[in-house]
């Protein structure tokens, strides 16, 4: 503590002065209680003020964004400094979200809903829709084309049936059997061209449709968080990026909610990357008392069975949310190689709540 | 000089002080966290498109009903706060329970309501959560 007076120990009084014995007894003294105070003042220190800089941590809470709740948590000297840092995040989110839509169209820009809109159409667009279509082409490949962004036809029919029994539970239906075989025809990533020299793109099939819903997200995030300084944590739905440390060099903590109540199934600590879960209880809808989720199996042409939930942990958070889409629609080993290959981690929940982990998963999970 | 050496020695005298001094010291961390745990200084804001439309102390049990496209019912019970009834499809936000600590909050998407719980969170609570 070189910047604060030093304890005057020895006051030389008039007083004392004259009794040597009993002013050593009374140094003794003082000399404990000046310990027990800096005992104190190092106590209140550690209590108090951990950082040198005088941050403080805010976080912000978006609803505009991939139809769920964004929050990004930060660092910053003021309030100022961190809404001027959100507001360049949410400018990206906003542009992301609008060119990733594959439900609305808007003004003056060429979607994804653009292009699913109008089949056989060839579409000049953005550089960043072609980026998001060439790494869903390598998800489609790595996940045996299980998450894949050209099950659109498919995945439509379920959307819609989630929809019409959310607006109406009374009316809640399962899709016609047929009419998933029929959509399932007209899926695959051979019915889509990308030309990335030219920045084109177009559907092959009138009846084929891009759906990016397991991918699109945790790419976007990823794309914004490597722009970010350090000590930025974005959580966009199920998908949580960090762009580095707090700024005292110390762990995020991310909470994996229990779906069956209150509390945290675990918690995960890292530094930077990041962290997504695919789970039954998301997104879900009732038919005759029975959930059906959203994760829908190619194969089965119905909401997979093999999994409660996935975590996926990895550096990168748009293969972290193609992984966990993947993982939970395969058996462990296989999602085990898928792993490896990626240097990612995965925690998977059993229907019954058992808890699986990769080799290295344990290390992140803090008590 | 046998004087001299007992006043260099530990004393009893000794043990207890610094007893005294750490018991006061654990006393008081207690109290912080205490107090920082039990929602007694917390404020419960609730937010329609991103505006403070109500501020309710989390410490004093009470409701407030939140109309817009539908509605939700706050509830603060015993210092937690929950969205225990609503209007809107889905009603996840009545699935996301009741939280305590501050940074914590309930949304519900399709009325664009944040139930949130002002405070910094300490920095060995979770930053974030994952459903």
């Amino acid at each position: 503590m070189p910047d604060r007076p030093e304890f005057q120990i020895y006051p030389e009084s008039p007083q004392t002065k004259g009794k040597i014995e009993k002013n050593g007894e009374e140094r003794l003294k003082q000399k404990r209680t000046a310990l027990m105070l800096a005992m104190l003042l190092m106590i209140s220190a550690l209590g108090g003020c951990s950082g040198q800089k005088a941050l403080n941590k805010y976080q912000v809470t978006l609803l505009d964004y991939f139809d769920t709740v964004t929050s990004i948590t930060g660092y910053a000297e003021d309030e100022n400094a961190f809404t001027q840092m959100t507001s360049e995040i949410r400018e990206e989110l906003e542009a992301y979200d609008r060119l990733y839509d594959i439900y609305h169209e808007y003004p003056g820009m060429v979607n994804l809903c653009t292009i699913n809109s109008h089949p056989g159409e060839t579409w000049t667009v953005d550089q960043r829709v072609i980026d998001l279509l060439l790494f869903a082409r390598e998800a489609d490949e790595f996940s045996g084309h299980r998450t894949s962004a050209m099950l659109g036809s498919l995945l439509q029919i379920w959307h819609e049936a989630r929809e019409e029994a959310t607006q109406n539970p009374d009316r809640a239906r399962l899709p016609a059997e047929e009419s998933l075989r029929e959509a399932k025809t007209h899926t695959g990533f051979d019915l889509l061209e990308i030309d990335p020299e030219n920045r084109t793109v177009r559907i092959t099939d009138p009846e084929a449709r891009l759906d990016v819903g397991a991918l699109a997200k945790g790419y976007a995030v990823q794309r914004i968080a490597e722009k970010l300084p350090e000590s930025v944590l974005i959580s966009a739905g199920g998908n949580v990026a960090a762009t580095g440390p707090k700024p005292d060099g110390s762990d995020w903590i991310i909470g994996i909610q229990n779906p069956d109540g209150e509390g945290y199934l675990r918690k995960v600590a890292l530094k930077k990357g990041a962290v997504v879960t695919s789970g039954d209880y998301q997104r879900y809808y009732l038919v005759d008392g029975k959930a059906y989720h959203h994760i829908i199996d190619p194969e089965t042409l119905f909401p997979s069975e093999k999994w409660r939930a996935v975590t996926v942990v990895c550096m990168d958070s748009g293969t972290a949310d193609a992984l966990s889409t993947s993982l939970f629609l395969m058996e462990r080993e296989e999602g085990q190689k898928l792993l490896e290959r990626f240097q990612a981690e995965a925690m998977w929940i059993g229907k019954d709540g058992t808890e699986y982990f990769s080799p290295g998963f344990r290390k992140l999970i803090k008590d | 000089m046998m004087k001299d050496l007992e006043r260099l020695t530990f004393r009893k005298g000794d043990a207890v002080a610094i007893g005294a001094v750490i018991l006061a010291a654990i006393a008081l961390l207690i109290f912080f966290l205490v107090s920082a745990g039990n929602g007694q200084a917390h404020t419960v804001r609730i937010y329609r498109n991103g505006e403070v439309i109500r501020e309710m102390p989390l410490g004093e049990n009470g409701e407030y009903l939140v109309t817009g496209t539908y509605e939700n019912l706050v509830e603060i019970r015993d210092g937690r706060a929950a969205i225990t009834r609503s209007s809107c499809p889905g009603e996840d936000c009545v699935h996301s329970g009741w939280i305590s600590q501050p940074g914590r909050s309930i949304v519900c998407l399709p009325n664009r309501v944040e139930v949130r719980i002002e405070g910094s969170t300490a920095d060995d609570e979770v930053d974030a959560v994952i459903r």
